[in-house]
């Protein structure tokens, strides 16, 4: 059998596998070492194992408990509360004003943690009920929460750019500084859009009602305090790093510890929030530890029959495409496939496939990283699967129905879609800021 | 359902939970070992060893966190069907795919024992300035995905006997 039919029937065997509803980590490395052994015999029985020790030496990975560890601490002590009044007052009295917040707020929530779980946690608990009970239409509020926890991989620090660095070869620190201002500029796409919707429909996101409006000066102030919190925390781990003092995952480490700190000097850090950030940190880091140790095996079998090559002759020389149109279809059967994939499962199975394509295309994989996390944004919040979606069905109080949560989520793709289109066809919206830091 | 099955899902259950809630505390010890590290690199000389002990101390943490993160049921499955299912139905396709995550944690326990085989017979160790042994940490994944292997057996068990109308 070729090679390429090999591949072909491997990739197949996979989706009919996870289609069972398997875990899925034990349905890719079934495929992988199923194929390895058939490929290979016993020589490749050691596949399974070998993809283990590789996985070790892949130190950024540490970065991913501690991500995980601060996020569940910053959304379970619900410290983000005092933040949510700090936006709440300040722009309440605006035509959506509280859903312009609920953008900020997820801003600032993603500066602090690197995943979109943690923004989802805080916008469902803290600012969804209180938007509901404001008269703001469900739809516009679901769908705000869910584009705004997204940011939460773009703005430093992202998981998804560490992850993604491993497989492209780039350093981390350009890649988070390149997801900056993309990010900062998709949440003023989000603003503007907010603002232009609720201008011609108020009923949408009515202000706030006069005697509620009515909120010292004073208290006003002190309630710009809690905007602190995040920037100690995020400058704790960041000034570090930045100066070279410290590597990405000590910083990680440190930002964990500061996001604890916090929760205890505030009181929050009860036993029960305790206990569910520590385990619910062991539950989602092996969840994707074994999914990335399956996926590097079934990568490795890829690999071994040299896929990606065949598949970049397909694109250059036999379709004879130059690589922009190549790039843009990559994008657009990228954001189909997230459509049905398991962004997981796309990020250690597509990305292998895609990122060496297009360095070989010749196109800066920094840029790049900042493509396929917009693209993995889009996949995060488009059905039939997507990590918020699920999120958020969880999380949201019933009366928040999933045709809801579905149709919520339209008008953001589009936005995020028009923010990809503009980082495409402008490269230094996210290139200036890492050349500006790193070319000093 | 015969006796010895039940009192077996009893006792793995219980191993793993208990090692489960031990190691989800590893977060704190991976952190200390981060936190020195960068302690040590500003204020006196950098340390050897902490990069390697960071990286054994993940591997431990989610090959042995792995068997209580299947009882909290924290991986990730794909639910365009199987979300729609009558637990019944789920049950039953459990019952089956499982054998497939069985014969994945097989092949990697194999490859674990072999790998580990050779860390002992010729010392290896890591190509570092620390150098250190390989063993122990092999040993320790080999005994979590051992671990895992228990688990997924006990999984199914459990589906079996639900199949059956028993709730264990």
């Amino acid at each position: 059998m070729p090679y390429e039919t090999i591949a072909i029937v491997m990739f197949a065997l996979m989706m009919l596998m996870l289609m069972t509803g398997q875990r899925v980590f034990g349905a890719i490395g079934f495929v992988a070492v199923i194929a390895a052994l058939l490929l290979w015999g016993r020589g490749g029985s050691d596949l399974g194992f070998a993809a283990a020790m590789k996985l070790m030496k892949w130190y950024p990975l540490l970065t991913l408990p501690m991500f995980i560890f601060m996020g569940y601490v910053l959304s379970e002590s619900k410290i983000a509360d005092d933040l949510y009044r700090m936006f709440h007052v300040w722009m309440g009295p605006v035509k959506g004003g509280l859903a312009i917040g609920t953008i900020g707020l997820m801003v600032l929530v993603s500066a602090m943690n690197g995943l979109s779980v943690a923004g989802m946690a805080i916008g469902a608990t803290i600012a969804l009920p209180e938007l509901l009970r404001r008269g703001y239409d469900k739809r516009m509020v679901t769908g705000v929460i869910q584009a705004g926890s997204a940011l939460g991989i773009l703005v430093p620090p992202s998981v998804v750019l560490v992850l993604y660095a491993l497989i492209a070869r780039q350093p981390v620190g350009q890649l988070w500084l390149a997801g900056v201002f993309p990010g900062l500029m998709m949440a003023g796409l989000f603003m503007v859009y907010i603002t232009i919707r609720c201008q011609l429909q108020p009923e949408l996101g009515p202000a706030l009602p006069k005697h509620e409006r009515n909120v010292p000066l004073g208290e006003k102030i002190r309630l710009l305090r809690a905007g602190l919190l995040p920037i100690f925390i995020f400058a704790s781990m960041m000034i570090p790093f930045v100066n070279g003092w410290t590597s990405l995952v000590e910083s990680s480490a440190i930002g964990a510890l500061a996001a604890f700190a916090a929760a205890i000097l505030k009181g929050r850090m009860t036993r029960r929030v305790f206990d569910t950030s520590v385990r619910q940190t062991l539950a989602i880091t092996c969840m994707f530890m074994w999914i990335i140790l399956a996926a590097l095996g079934f990568g490795a079998v890829f690999d071994g029959l040299g896929a990606v090559r065949a598949i970049e002759a397909l694109f250059s020389e036999q379709l004879g495409l130059n690589p922009w149109t190549t790039l843009i279809l990559m994008q657009v059967s990228f954001l189909l496939m997230g459509t049905f994939l398991d962004d997981t499962a796309m990020l250690v199975i597509v990305a292998p496939l895609y990122v060496p394509l297009v360095g070989a295309l010749g196109f800066d994989l920094i840029w790049y990283g900042v493509l396929y996390t917009i693209t993995t944004q889009i996949a995060y919040m488009t059905p039939p699967f997507g990590y918020n979606l699920f999120l958020m069905r969880a999380m949201a109080p019933p009366e928040i129905r999933l045709k809801d949560i579905y149709s919520s989520i339209i008008p953001f793709v589009g936005v995020m879609i028009v923010a990809l289109g503009l980082v495409m066809v402008f490269p230094e919206i996210a290139l200036w800021f890492p050349g500006y830091v790193y070319g000093k | 359902m015969p006796v010895f099955l039940l009192k077996y899902v009893r006792i793995v259950d219980a191993v793993n939970h208990r090692l489960g809630r031990v190691i989800m505390y590893g977060i704190f010890v991976i952190a200390a070992i981060l936190l020195w590290s960068s302690i040590s690199k500003t204020f006196f000389l950098p340390s050897l060893w902490t990069l390697e002990m960071a990286q054994f101390a993940m591997v431990a943490y989610y090959i042995l966190g792995g068997p209580y993160s299947i009882q909290l049921g924290s991986n990730v499955r794909m639910d365009l069907f199987y979300g729609s299912w009558t637990d019944r139905r789920k049950a039953w396709f459990d019952a089956f795919t499982v054998f497939f995550l069985i014969f994945y944690l097989g092949v990697l326990l194999y490859g674990g024992i072999s790998s580990t085989t050779y860390a002992f017979e010729y010392g290896e160790r890591s190509y570092s300035s620390w150098r250190p042994y390989m063993w122990p940490i092999k040993t320790l994944m080999c005994i979590g995905i051992f671990l895992m292997l228990l688990q997924s057996l006990s999984e199914l068990v459990k589906d079996v006997a639900k199949l059956r109308g028993l709730e264990v």
